[in-house]
């Protein structure tokens, strides 16, 4: 199982006012929020943990198809910067995924997985093609043995990014 | 307010932040935020809080985990007004 999600960040910058009133306090938790207000530069914070929600709201939903808005469920921690990438977990309900993030001047992007040990076998895929969904939630179909391979897109502004294991 | 004005009022507070105007042209009560009108799920906080602000009520975070379509807003709005 893979999710993930790319914000561009000029778009991002057009599209939302994270500063608003009551923006922060209906998708981030204190502690997410304490991140935000420590961080060197609280607007990439902003767009850091909550591409992280969204990548592991994608595994979530293709696990249990529940589908929802509900962003505080889904609460950031353990976050980590190893050789300029950064990791971090993504915990709802009993369920924790793994997350890795990479963040440029121009976009953040993050993959979600179940296992760590995914990370090593991670593919993006270059285009749409043979790409189906099911329920909102897209597949790639194999076309040798028609199995059928769980894929995450995620498109923002000026990138797009479609992962699978 | 009756059904018509809340979804009009409701029109109005989303029509910023759609991506697909034809779902929008066509909106029911079982036009889905996301899939249809293909707002943003970054957005989606901004139509809760314009939501808030318009109908003057607050939207607990049980309420807003079910805000994805109109039928569920117009639910919401409508339970939240009747407590006022």
């Amino acid at each position: 199982m893979i999710g993930n999600d790319i914000v561009d960040l000029a778009l991002a910058r057009k599209e939302s006012n994270w500063k608003r009133n009551g923006f922060l306090d209906k998708i981030f938790t204190t502690k997410e929020q304490l991140l935000i207000s420590n961080a060197e530069n609280p607007e990439v914070m902003v767009w850091n943990l909550w591409s992280r929600k969204e990548a592991a709201y994608k595994i979530y939903n293709r696990k249990t198809q529940i589908r929802g808005y509900f962003p505080l469920q889904l609460e950031c921690f353990d976050l980590n910067i190893i050789d300029g990438i950064f990791f971090g977990k993504v915990v709802i309900k009993d369920l924790i995924y793994f997350t890795k993030t990479e963040i440029t001047t121009q976009f953040v992007h993050t993959i979600a997985v179940e296992n760590v040990q995914d990370f090593d076998t991670i593919k993006t895929l270059e285009n749409r093609k043979n790409i189906q969904k099911n329920n909102g939630i897209p597949s790639y179909l194999e076309k040798d043995n028609s199995f059928l391979i769980p894929i995450s897109i995620s498109h923002h502004g000026r990138f797009e990014q479609i992962v699978s294991l | 307010m009756n059904r018509e004005e809340t979804i009009e009022k409701l029109k109005g507070i989303v029509k910023p932040y759609i991506q697909n105007q034809e779902a929008f042209d066509n909106l029911t009560e079982s036009t889905d935020f996301i899939k249809d009108l293909q707002i943003n799920s970054a957005n989606l906080v901004d139509v809760i809080l314009d939501i808030e602000e318009e109908f003057d009520i607050v939207i607990d975070n049980e309420s807003m985990e079910r805000m994805i379509d109109v039928k569920s807003a117009m639910e919401i709005i409508e339970t939240k007004l009747s407590k006022k």
